[in-house]
This record gives C-alpha cells, sequence and structure tokens, in this order.
C-alpha cells in the first residue's frame, strides 16, 4: 500500500487544520485529537516500502513511451533520470522513526487532553503540524521541500513555546525566530547555489550528478553550499553556538511540549544529516567538520548542564548533549557508525521524551524547577522516581537499556575506525552524563524535604504515569531486543554508503 | 550594458549582507525584523536570477511554438516556482515574528533587544 505514504504527511496537517476550525468546541477537540492521534502510528506499520512520486512524475527513464518520444539531447542524457516532481522514500528506518514519533505524539495528546479542562484546539494544530512538518522532512527526496516543511516545523515550535505559562516564554520564542529567520533563508540560499549546480534539488540527482563527476565536489560553489546548508543544519538542531538558545526552548515549554520539541530536533537532525552525508559524502573534510561540531555541542552542553540549576534547562542541555552523538556516528562515517547514530537517534526521541514527562511532574506538584529548592519527592511519588531513574540510566547508557546499545555500536565503530580517542570522549561524557543525572535525581527526590517546600496534594494524572510507563517499556525493550530496529536501519545505511 | 544576471546576483548579495548586519547589530526589534525580511528577499532574488535566460521567453509553451524551440529558449521555471513556495513561507514567518515583537513591546514598553532580550536567561 504506497498510497499509504503521502498519507503520513497528509493527515497530520489535514487534522491540524480541522483541529484548528473546531477551537473552542472543548469536546469535539478532545475526540477528534485522540482517535486521529491513536490512528498516526498504525500508519507506518499497515505502508509498504517503496517510492511515492507525486502527481505521478516518475524519472522519464521509467517511462519508455513518452522517452521515446522526446528529443534525442534528453532521451540520451542525464535528464532522462532526473526526478521531475517531489520523491518520498519510504523505507525500514522511516517506518521505525515515524512509529515511535507518532506514538509519542499521540502520548502528548493524551497528556494534554487529561490534564487540561479545556483542550485547546489551536495547541493540537500545532503538533500535528509539527508532526507533520517533519514527516514530511523525514520521507522527502527533495532538499527544497525539506527547507518549507523545516520552516514550517520552526514556526510550529515557537507556538508551542508560546502555549506555555512560562513569563519569559516570548522572549525565548522572539530569539529563536530571529536566529531561524536568519538560519531559514541561509540555507535557502545553499539550495540555491546546489540548484544553479545541478538544476534539480532532489538530492539524488544532486548526489549522482557528484558521484557522476559532473559537478567538481571541491569547486567554491559547491564549498559555498555547503557552508551554507551546514550552516542551517548546525542551528536546526542546537549544535554549538545554538545550544543554548535550543536548551532554553525546552525549558520554556510544557512537559509533553518539549517532549514533542526534542522529537522534532531529532528528526530535523537525522534528516538534514543523511541529506548532507548524501550530497557532501566526497568532500574530503567533511567527517572531520561534522565531528568537530558535535563534540563541541557534547562538551559545551554537558559543562553547561553541571553548573546548572534549573532542572529543565539542565534536561534540555542532556538533551542537545545527546545529540552530538549522533553528529560523532555520522562524522566517523562507517556503515555501522551511521547505524548507531539512527539506533541513538531513535533512542535520544524516547529517553529525553520519558525524562521531560518524569521531571515535569516535579513541576507540577511543587511550581519550581530550582534543583536546590526541591528534595523529599521519593516519599511521595516513589513510583514515578524509579520510572524516570530508569529513564536516566537509559539516557547514561547502563545496561541493559537501549541507550546502551546504541552507545555501545557508536563506541565499537569508532574503535574500528581507528578513533579511539572519540571512543574515550564518548564513554567520558556518559559518565559525566551519569553523574549530571545522579545530581538532580537526589536533588528532587532522595534529599530531604527543604521546609518551605510544598507540595500540591493532587494526583498526578493517570495519562501521564501511563505515558511514562510506556516509554520505559519501550527502552527496556530496545535495549533488550535492538535488532527490532537495528537490521532494518543496517539495511537503509547499506544503500546509502 | 551591465549583465543582468549579475547585476541581480550582486544585489541578491547587498540584500542579504545588509539584511545580516541590521539583524545582528542592530538593536531595534522591528529594524532586526526588517533586516530578516531583507535577507529573506535577497535570497529568493537569488533563486529568481538562476532562472534568468538572456533574451529568453516565459516558460508557458504556446500552440505555435515547437517544443525545440521552447526548450532552446524558455527560462528555467522550477527556481520560480520554489520561489513563490518561499515568499509564502517567508510572509508566514514575518507575521509570526511580528505578532511576537507587539507582544514583547506591550509587556515591556519598548523594542530595545538589548533591554527586553538581553536579561533572559539564555
Amino acid at each position: 500500500m504506497n498510497d499509504l505514504i503521502p498519507l503520513m504527511v497528509i493527515i497530520p496537517i489535514i487534522a491540524a487544520i480541522l483541529l484548528n476550525v473546531l477551537h473552542g468546541k472543548n469536546s469535539l477537540v478532545k475526540i477528534v485529537s485522540f482517535i486521529i492521534a491513536i490512528c498516526l502510528p498504525l500508519i507506518p506499520l499497515l505502508s509498504n516500502y517503496g517510492l511515492h512520486y507525486f502527481g505521478g512524475h516518475s524519472p522519464l527513464i521509467d517511462n519508455g513511451d513518452l522517452l521515446n518520444s522526446l528529443p534525442s539531447f534528453i532521451s540520451n542524457t542525464n535528464l532522462s533520470n532526473l526526478h521531475i516532481g517531489i520523491t518520498y522514500y519510504f523505507g525500514g528506518l522511516q517506518k521505525a522513526i515515524l512509529f515511535f514519533l507518532f506514538l509519542l505524539g499521540f502520548l502528548a495528546i493524551f497528556i494534554t487532553i487529561n490534564e487540561r479542562k479545556r483542550s485547546s484546539g489551536s495547541y493540537m494544530f500545532l503538533i500535528f503540524m509539527a508532526l507533520g512538518s517533519v514527516t514530511a522532512m523525514l520521507l522527502s527526496d527533495d532538499i527544497f521541500h525539506m527547507y518549507i516543511f523545516f520552516e514550517i516545523a520552526i514556526t510550529a515550535q515557537v507556538g508551542i513555546i508560546l502555549s506555555s505559562n512560562d513569563d519569559q516564554r516570548y522572549e525565548t520564542a522572539m530569539k529563536y525566530m530571529i536566529l531561524g529567520s536568519i538560519g531559514g533563508p541561509i540555507l535557502l540560499t545553499g539550495i540555491g547555489f546546489l540548484l544553479g549546480l545541478v538544476g534539480s534539488v532532489n538530492i539524488t540527482d544532486i548526489s549522482n550528478a557528484v558521484k557522476n563527476g559532473l559537478i567538481d565536489p571541491i569547486s567554491p560553489v559547491f564549498l559555498f553550499s555547503f557552508g551554507l546548508i551546514f550552516f542551517g543544519w548546525i542551528y536546526s538542531v542546537g549544535l554549538p553556538p545554538f545550544h543554548t538558545i535550543k536548551s532554553a526552548i525546552y525549558s520554556k515549554a510544557t512537559p509533553s511540549g518539549s517532549a514533542i520539541l526534542q522529537a522534532l530536533s531529532v528528526v530535523i537532525f537525522l534528516s538534514f544529516g543523511l541529506a548532507i552525508l548524501r550530497i557532501y559524502s566526497h568532500l574530503p573534510f567533511i567527517n572531520g567538520f561534522i565531528i568537530f561540531f558535535s563534540l563541541c555541542g557534547m562538551i559545551l552542553s554537558i559543562t553547561m548542564a553541571l553548573i546548572e540549576t534549573d532542572l529543565r534547562r539542565i534536561i534540555g542541555f542532556l538533551a542537545v548533549g545527546e545529540l552530538g552523538y549522533l553528529g560523532l556516528g555520522f562524522g566517523i562515517g562507517t556503515k555501522l557508525s551511521v547505524t548507531a547514530a539512527l539506533f541513538q537517534g531513535l533512542n535520544e526521541l524516547i529517553i529525553t521524551a520519558l525524562l521531560f514527562i518524569g521531571f515535569g511532574v516535579i513541576l507540577q506538584l511543587t511550581k519550581t524547577s530550582n534543583i536546590n529548592k526541591l528534595g523529599g519527592l521519593i516519599e511521595s511519588h516513589p513510583k514515578i522516581a524509579i520510572m524516570v531513574l530508569i529513564g536516566g540510566f537509559a539516557m547514561a547508557g547502563v545496561p541493559p537499556l537501549n541507550g546502551f546499545q546504541s552507545k555501545l555500536m557508536l563506541i565499537q565503530s569508532a574503535l574500528n575506525a581507528n578513533f579511539p580517542e572519540l571512543a574515550i570522549i564518548m564513554i567520558l561524557i556518559s559518565i559525566v552524563t551519569f553523574m549530571t543525572f545522579i545530581k538532580i535525581f537526589h536533588s528532587a527526590y532522595l534529599k530531604p524535604k527543604p521546609k518551605d517546600l510544598t507540595i500540591e496534594k493532587s494526583l498526578v494524572p493517570r495519562s501521564t504515569i501511563l505515558s511514562i510507563a510506556i516509554l520505559l517499556i519501550i527502552c527496556i525493550v530496545l535495549g533488550l531486543m535492538p535488532e527490532l530496529v537495528v537490521k532494518d536501519f543496517s539495511v537503509f545505511v547499506g544503500g546509502l554508503i | 550594458m551591465i549583465d543582468v544576471q549579475l547585476a541581480a546576483l550582486l544585489c541578491s548579495g547587498c540584500f542579504i549582507l545588509v539584511g545580516l548586519y541590521a539583524a545582528i547589530f542592530l538593536d531595534n526589534i522591528i529594524k532586526k525584523i526588517i533586516g530578516i525580511s531583507f535577507i529573506e528577499e535577497g535570497a529568493n532574488l537569488f533563486l529568481i536570477t538562476l532562472a534568468y535566460k538572456p533574451k529568453g521567453v516565459v516558460p508557458i509553451l504556446l500552440p505555435n511554438m515547437s517544443p525545440d524551440w521552447f526548450i532552446t529558449n524558455s527560462a528555467y521555471p522550477l527556481p520560480h516556482a520554489l520561489v513563490l513556495t518561499s515568499v509564502v513561507i517567508g510572509a508566514s514567518t514575518l507575521a509570526v515574528i511580528l505578532a511576537i515583537a507587539m507582544v514583547l513591546y506591550k509587556k515591556h514598553g519598548s523594542l530595545s533587544a538589548s533591554e527586553i532580550l538581553g536579561d533572559s536567561n539564555e
């Protein structure tokens, strides 16, 4: 059922528009958003692998009758291979990532429906629009199409930040928008240079043009396009110098909103990262470039997390730092390392969502996220404490959880590729992540309760506990059976490298 | 006579540079937003310039044109389509950023970026 491929983008977008129209009709918004959100994860599971050509515009070479009727300077040249329309590719990687992304979207909506007496159609609009836009980015084989949905995702992210109750949300949103509005056109200019060189914005066409020698991979125009697109990439994923603003937006949103924001960042990272690898893999310095920025991201973020006292900012910095592992996997550039990076991306999506939602409970109960003012929560909420603790272990790479499996693969790939220093850095960063996590866990749960801290008597919604439990089960299952997804990832990477 | 394509390319480069200067170095948020708009339009002009063809025709195939002649003489239509989409996206993001600027002005009574954004914790 290849027709389901575009529906993964179309359904969230139509749902977003519908829910925005229904804004104000509380029960209708709740019912419609719940039904659509629970159905969405099924689409990637039911869809067949393959390509979808929008408008039926397949490359001319696949359409013999039409090709023979065209002039010879089209039919006998590379023009016949060009992708005329937008192409979506759906494979094992997309299936796994989209299933878990939609599941996370469902959990975020489930929590929102249960937490808020009045469900906002506009907020649901933002979540569905964000899901639809990053899905399009992951599926698309067209870099301009990716850029358009990247801009939509940025705007949806800003909307999610603004829908929280944080006092500083407008200031943070403005900073993010200013940076995004600079990063977006710079990315577009880079795409323009590629268009000027190849005449197409299809990633496969551009990649083929480089492989076949039609483009000199060290020509100034090609290098300039790399610089511009790389800048757009590091902005979108929060690698330095954008790591502080990225962690700030996580801390300003609601807990379930932060989980969605981080999931968007991970999918954008993977989509643009894979596009960059496919187009620019012939550049001699690309690996070093990616490794450098990823290492900076990891080290700076973990350092900031160590000195920070705001719980949500700490998780934000840890989440941004974890993205550095993905970058290292891409930077090492072997089949094993890229597979490990993709697996780490999937794990990151699940683990950080668990931590954002889990620690969000603390904010809900105590109205503070300052770790110096917290303490003693294990007495009142031991179940959540244990689940969050295991989630933190997964992030730090403690066996047998999913974070351990992906980090082990990354370390093995670094050793196999003769980068022992990178393996050592990854182990050290994991240890520091573990220490940071233990510090915040101790401050919030184990430390004696400060006298001036008031813990609300209200019960934590069951939807929140259930969501944390589901995410935790996924962490354990993927930790015990990583081959459930790694096999498909490996097949995808095999076709790439 | 000045090459139109080269002039447009230089112009788009100037737009982007002026926009970058305004967005990074000017303190007034509205001026920053104007700078951002300059960068967006510079990028759009750059794309449009790529499609330019000296003495070319609009890429619409009319009944009296032979396909061979049309292919040789028409401008490249893809960048036009891309810019059309980009303009819409740019206008939308500009609307959002202006709306946030309005809220910030009501909240702080000022449009100074250093005053409004400088003291937040990032």
